[in-house]
């Protein structure tokens, strides 16, 4: 219950910055996506399944304040977490970078694929290259800011995660 | 074995978000404008939409802040301009707030609004969109306001867009720049008429309908205002930027700047009575 409740804050936060502080901050035609660092961050932390759940809730709730054809983002993100997820069982580096590669390479799989599905029901998304750029650069720029975002999500996992043990 | 159990219940929980996710794009697809799911999407707009209002009160000092980082080149060019203008301005410097800024964008507007006698609710920008590839502003005013969606949005220096999405309190407008906008353009000296389509980041491609029409460099760009049009007509789209010059085209185009600057709109007014 305290990890739903917590989790959710985590989403809405960033939904919220994401479409504030965020939307303004467009640099060479990209600006940063948060709700894609949170969901690989938390799937990072967490595997596979929470990496799903917190990508589908996270995904969901994007899409309902778009116009786009909802459940384009709660598909890649779904998907996303679930991937990133596994690949954390597979990798074993206490590097810190390795948060860094994983949300910048993650986040920008994810857009091309974003923008990959958006092209196949018909909607505009622009030419390939100004979608791989796009993709490039919201990586690029989701890599700088995780060093920011990542200890503070890591905090409240472990926060969500303590819970008290009774034996008797 | 646990194991095995465990990566099995995994895996059937991603099938299972992952088929809601396809069910919700092809009922989305299906449904349209009126579907059941525009109508979760209005309820979402109205509770995140106070959210919004709230955050964005505290956080665009900072945002843009960011923004003038960021555009700190361009702004290094205007710097030598702004140096004269500084000297002129230094006299107002103590009132030069951001009230009188806002003042300025609300009167800018009202001027608009009297000169081409539309009138309808003013509304404050609170939000803009979160996808990079879908160009929109949040704004504070909805249905209770009067507005209703394919109403068209100006700002003080021009056109700005058409509602897409409303709620009671809070609506969505699709900027001009969106790849899916296109307005009828009409070029003010000529009187030649065209479909001015949106271009992303880029200047805007307006279409002419007739070849080998004479287009200057920095002629502005209005709506025509057809009959049934989204837009009244005589508002101020933009510039001329460039003219590309193609042999034995059936149709000419143009670039052209919009006189909205989209990323420090403030205040904007909803047409609801041409």
């Amino acid at each position: 219950m305290r990890r739903v409740l917590l989790w959710s804050a985590v989403i809405l936060t960033a939904l919220l910055l994401q479409s504030t502080i965020f939307a303004q901050i467009r640099l060479a035609g990209a600006k940063p996506d948060l709700i894609y660092l949170v969901t690989i961050a938390l799937a990072y932390l967490e595997g596979p399944s929470s990496g799903a759940i917190a990508g589908f809730a996270g995904g969901m709730a994007e899409d309902f304040l778009l116009n786009q054809p909802k459940g384009i983002t709660a598909l890649t993100l779904t998907l996303l977490g679930y991937a990133v997820g596994l690949l954390r069982s597979y990798v074993a580096s206490p590097s810190p970078f390795l948060p860094v590669l994983i949300v910048g390479g993650g986040t920008s799989v994810g857009v091309l694929f974003f923008g990959l599905v958006t092209f196949l029901l018909g909607e505009p998304v622009g030419s390939a290259a100004y979608l791989v750029r796009v993709a490039l650069l919201t990586g690029v720029y989701n890599a700088i800011l995780t060093p920011l975002i990542f200890p503070i999500i890591r905090r409240v996992v472990d926060a969500s995660r303590t819970r008290r043990v009774y034996r008797w | 074995m646990a194991l095995s159990r465990r990566t099995r219940s995994t895996r059937v929980l991603v099938f299972v978000l992952v088929m809601v996710s396809l069910l919700t794009i092809t009922v989305d697809y299906r449904g349209g404008q009126s579907g059941p799911l525009e109508l979760a999407g209005k309820a979402g707009l109205t509770i995140v939409g106070p959210m919004q209002a709230a955050v964005s009160k505290v956080v665009r000092p900072v945002g843009s802040f960011f923004s003038a980082v960021i555009h700190l080149s361009s702004l290094e060019s205007q710097n030598k301009a702004l140096k004269q203008r500084l000297a002129e301005a230094n006299a107002e410097l103590a009132t030069t707030t951001t009230a009188v800024q806002q003042n300025e964008q609300l009167r800018k507007l009202l001027q608009l609004q009297q000169r081409l006698g539309i009138s309808g609710p003013t509304a404050t920008v609170i939000a803009q969109s979160l996808s990079n590839f879908e160009w929109t502003i949040t704004i504070d005013r909805g249905s209770s306001a009067g507005v209703k969606t394919d109403m068209a949005v100006v700002s003080g220096d021009g056109l700005v867009g058409h509602v897409s999405k409303v709620s009671d309190h809070w609506s969505i407008v699709t900027l001009l720049i969106d790849p899916s906008s296109s307005v009828a353009g009409r070029l003010v000296t000529t009187g030649d008429t065209g479909l001015v389509v949106g271009e992303r980041t880029q200047d805007m491609q307006m279409q002419l309908v007739s070849p080998g029409a004479k287009v200057d460099l920095n002629e502005s760009v209005v709506t025509a205002g057809f009959t049934g049009s989204l837009y009244p007509p005589g508002i101020t789209i933009g510039a001329v930027s460039h003219v590309y010059r193609s042999n034995g085209s059936l149709a000419e185009t143009v670039a052209v700047r919009p006189a909205v600057d989209f990323s420090s709109l403030q205040f904007v007014t909803v047409v609801t009575s041409p």
